[in-house]
């Protein structure tokens, strides 16, 4: 692999809520626009619902709900990173995302025993890239399925209560 | 009791010990109950003398009560006599009290009659004390008259004696009248002749006087015609001198209104020349402010197409944000690829290098052009904001400019009516300056006129001086004919007046002469008739004489009739004053009586009432002695049963005291009885320890 011959690997960078996030471009299966999500009933609050992609329906994870912060109305720069963790696929919103770089394995340090609480966990490394610090994302804990629904109250009210497993 | 033997002595001795014992309880009961029967017994003695002295009482008291109902029965009858003779009084009071009324009221019927009669008494009075003045007055007269006959009787004899001597006298006067007559005669003739005389005198003098008034009047008129003149002369003079005054004030004035004139052409002429350059000046400005309205309406016109021409930029500049629009989705889209170029070049590993050079040049590229739009719409943005600005600005300046064009046509139409006005006062000064030219010619005409006028007035004013001089001479001339003419006039009237006093004196003489004559004549005739009267009266004096000496004696006699009169009227006067003070005195008794009456009528009124009252009470006394009968015959059952209850107890009491008696009997046969049982036992028990104790025992009860 280029990441291992080298000693640095690739990411894609994405913006949310003003801070930069890096997810290991090895796990985005693509990156679209968003044109069309169609909501589930009973979803958690951060699931907007599902989208088509490349000919197959995957849940449209809403990034800034899953971490806590207000939601924004989608725009020409909203993007959606498809990415593949096991066998999931998942769709993240985000508010932009338009760079891929590769990071030094070097510049990646963990995480300040500051923020490795509770918000600790989903991040895998800090770096820092052209005087920017790049939070770089441990997409298994963000998908963590069993978090999504405890730590979120249901976004939409169904007729009928979850069925969740 | 048996004598007892030995070996049953000891328990019998208990036993009669026993009966001993209740023998002797027996006994002191016995006296006891004798003690109480003899108390019963004492008690019910006492008892029965009380009963026996509670029945005498009772029985008196029934008598008493009976005696009471008598005595109520009868009162009550009385009582009941009493109400009927009360009701009797009270009719007979109630009679009285009407009577009372009614005499009142005739006592005070009879008052006002007596009122009456003591008024008409009064009135009686009143006449008799007039007749008895003019009784007096009669009397007085009659005296009088009885005076004045008994003078002109008097007189009358004088008169007969002065009627003679009259009578003589009178015949000499006929005679010598009758010589005056024949005198009188002589002087008639005289006289006439001198009156024609007179009258002819008198005639000329009067013709002279006449003529001698014409001169003076023809004098005086000459005399006020010419003062009249004179004074005409005079004010002509003053006037010709006022005229030359107010000549030469003329003069004056009409040379400052020439002046003034001549300063107001001047002026209007100035004013002329002002008024033609304001003319001219207003044509100026009003024409250039046709040009300003003509500019304001081209710049109006150039704003609305420039205002245009910005809107039209403005929607252009929306078309240019639209085409960004486009363009930046392109470049996101691009953007997008060249990642996901990027992110399969990164799977492919070194095959994939190369191309991930490209991706990494087209993303650059999209970046770039990103860039370059988010520029553009910024400056697009700016020039839009500029645009509405523009279009606004020149919104305002196109209102600015119709205000402006409206307020030049405002100016406009001001200025023409300047001009209009301008025009007007140029004619109307051009008319002034006419009229003040004809002025000053009129002016001049005034100031020549005016001179002339002073000369004229001058020449006449030394005439009128010159006349008044001669004319004053002619006044006096006139006036010093004027008195001699009056003197003239005055002598001649007095001339006249003395001729006409002349002639009347000679008519005088003439008609007195005639009258003389004639009087004579009649004096004799006279004198002849009163010779005649004088006998006559002689004669006729005598008889009245006598006749008034008849009179006096009548008189005398009404005289003494009339005081007499007097006095009987005088004593019917004082009599009738007397009867006037009894009816006023009736009258005071009268009215007394009736008030009496009053107070009588209301008295039996009070006392009616009294009655009534009294009878009220009297018939409460007799319900009272009623109501005491009855319960006085409560009181006489109740005590006779009451009686007979004692009656009754009585016998109890009785039976009880032979009960008492009989139980003392009984109570003494008992103890007797009870001692004797006592003296048996006593020697039944022959031995001394108990016999000592009963002894001792019977001591002790005893």
């Amino acid at each position: 692999m280029l990441e291992e011959q080298n000693g640095s690997k690739t990411f894609i960078i994405f913006e949310l809520a003003g801070t930069t996030y890096a997810v290991r471009s090895r796990l985005v299966q693509q990156m679209e626009m968003i044109e069309e999500i169609t909501p589930v009933p009973n979803a958690p609050a951060s699931v907007e619902g599902v989208v088509f992609s490349r000919g197959r329906v995957i849940p449209a994870l809403n990034l800034r709900v899953r971490f806590g912060f207000e939601r924004i109305p989608i725009d020409l720069r909203t993007r959606l990173i498809v990415i593949e963790v096991g066998e999931r696929n998942v769709g993240l919103i985000v508010d932009s995302a338009r760079e891929f770089i590769s990071i030094e394995a070097s510049a990646i340090q963990p995480p300040n025993e500051a923020i490795s609480g509770l918000s600790g966990k989903y991040i895998e490394g800090i770096a820092t890239v052209d005087n920017r610090i790049v939070l770089i994302l441990d997409l298994s804990e963000v998908i963590n399925l069993a978090e999504i629904l405890i730590g979120d109250q249901p976004a939409h009210t169904g007729a009928q209560p979850a069925k969740q497993g | 009791m048996a004598a007892p033997a030995l070996d049953i002595r000891n328990g019998r001795s208990s036993s009669v010990e026993k009966v001993r014992e209740q023998a002797e309880e027996v006994t002191r009961a016995a006296v006891e109950i004798s003690n109480i029967a003899g108390d019963v017994g004492r008690g019910a003695e006492e008892q029965a003398a009380s009963i026996e002295k509670a029945l005498g009482s009772a029985g008196a008291m029934s008598s008493s009560l009976k005696d009471t109902a008598t005595q109520a029965e009868s009162v009550a009858t009385s009582a009941e006599e009493l109400v009927s003779s009360i009701n009797e009084i009270a009719a007979s009071v109630e009679q009285v009290s009407a009577n009372s009324v009614s005499l009142a009221q005739s006592v005070t019927q009879t008052s006002s009659a007596i009122k009456l009669a003591g008024s008409s008494i009064q009135n009686v009075v009143g006449k008799a004390q007039e007749m008895s003045t003019s009784a007096q007055q009669v009397t007085a007269s009659m005296s009088e008259i009885i005076s004045s006959i008994k003078s002109v009787s008097s007189e009358t004899d004088a008169l007969t004696s002065s009627a003679n001597e009259t009578a003589a006298a009178i015949e000499e006067m006929s005679r010598s009248i009758e010589a005056i007559a024949s005198n009188a005669d002589d002087l008639s003739a005289a006289a006439d002749e001198t009156a024609s005389s007179v009258n002819e005198m008198a005639a000329s003098i009067e013709e002279v006087a006449a003529m001698s008034e014409n001169l003076a009047s023809s004098v005086d008129e000459l005399s006020s015609s010419m003062e009249q003149m004179a004074r005409s002369v005079r004010a002509v003079a003053q006037n010709a001198e006022k005229i030359t005054e107010a000549a030469a004030g003329a003069t004056t004035t009409a040379e400052q209104m020439d002046r003034s004139i001549r300063s107001v052409a001047s002026l209007a002429k100035q004013a002329d020349q002002t008024t033609g350059r304001v003319a001219r000046d207003a044509e100026e400005g009003g024409a250039a402010v046709q040009k300003s309205i003509q500019g304001l309406g081209r710049v109006r016109d150039s704003m609305a197409q420039s205002a245009t021409v910005i809107r039209e930029m403005g929607k252009r500049a929306n078309e240019i944000g639209g085409i960004i629009d486009t363009i930046n989705l392109i470049a996101e889209r691009t953007n997008l690829l060249s990642l996901n170029a990027s992110i399969e070049a990164a799977r492919a590993g070194d095959a994939g290098r190369g191309f991930a050079v490209v991706a990494e040049e087209i993303r650059n590229l999209a970046d770039r052009s990103a860039r370059a739009t988010s520029d553009i719409a910024t400056i697009i943005k700016g020039l839009q904001e500029v645009a509405y600005e523009a279009v606004t600005s020149s919104n305002d300046g196109l209102r600015i400019a119709d205000e402006s064009s409206r307020l030049g046509e405002d100016g406009l139409s001001g200025l023409k009516k300047i001009l209009a006005g301008v025009e007007e006062t140029s004619r109307v000064t051009g008319q002034i300056a006419r009229a003040t030219d004809e002025q000053l010619a009129a002016a001049q005409l005034v100031v020549g006129a005016i001179g002339t006028t002073a000369v004229q007035a001058k020449q006449v004013s030394t005439a009128m001086a010159e006349q008044t001089t001669s004319v004053q001479s002619i006044v006096q001339a006139t006036g010093q004919m004027r008195r001699i003419a009056q003197e003239t006039a005055k002598a001649m009237n007095e001339q006249g007046r003395a001729a006409r006093e002349l002639i009347k004196t000679a008519q005088n003489t003439t008609s007195i002469s005639a009258q003389v004559r004639r009087a004579s004549m009649e004096q004799a005739q006279a004198a002849k008739e009163i010779t005649e009267a004088a006998e006559a009266m002689r004669r006729g004096a005598a008889s009245t004489s006598r006749s008034l000496v008849e009179q006096a004696t009548a008189g005398n006699q009404i005289s003494t009739e009339a005081t007499r009169l007097a006095n009987i009227v005088s004593s019917v006067s004082k009599a009738m004053a007397e009867q006037t003070v009894a009816a006023d005195q009736i009258s005071a008794a009268s009215e007394d009586m009736r008030r009496q009456s009053d107070q009588v009528a209301k008295a039996m009124t009070e006392q009616a009432g009294a009655l009534r009252d009294m009878m009220g009470a009297v018939k409460d006394v007799s319900r009272q002695i009623g109501s005491i009968t009855r319960a006085n015959r409560e009181h006489l059952n109740a005590s006779a049963s009451f009686s007979g209850v004692l009656a009754d107890v009585r016998q109890v009491t009785e039976r009880n005291v032979r009960g008492a008696r009989e139980t003392l009997r009984v109570a003494g046969g008992l103890t007797e009885q009870a001692r004797t049982l006592n003296a048996i036992m006593d020697g039944a028990a022959g031995n001394g320890f108990a016999g000592k104790k009963a002894r001792k025992k019977k001591k002790s009860k005893r």
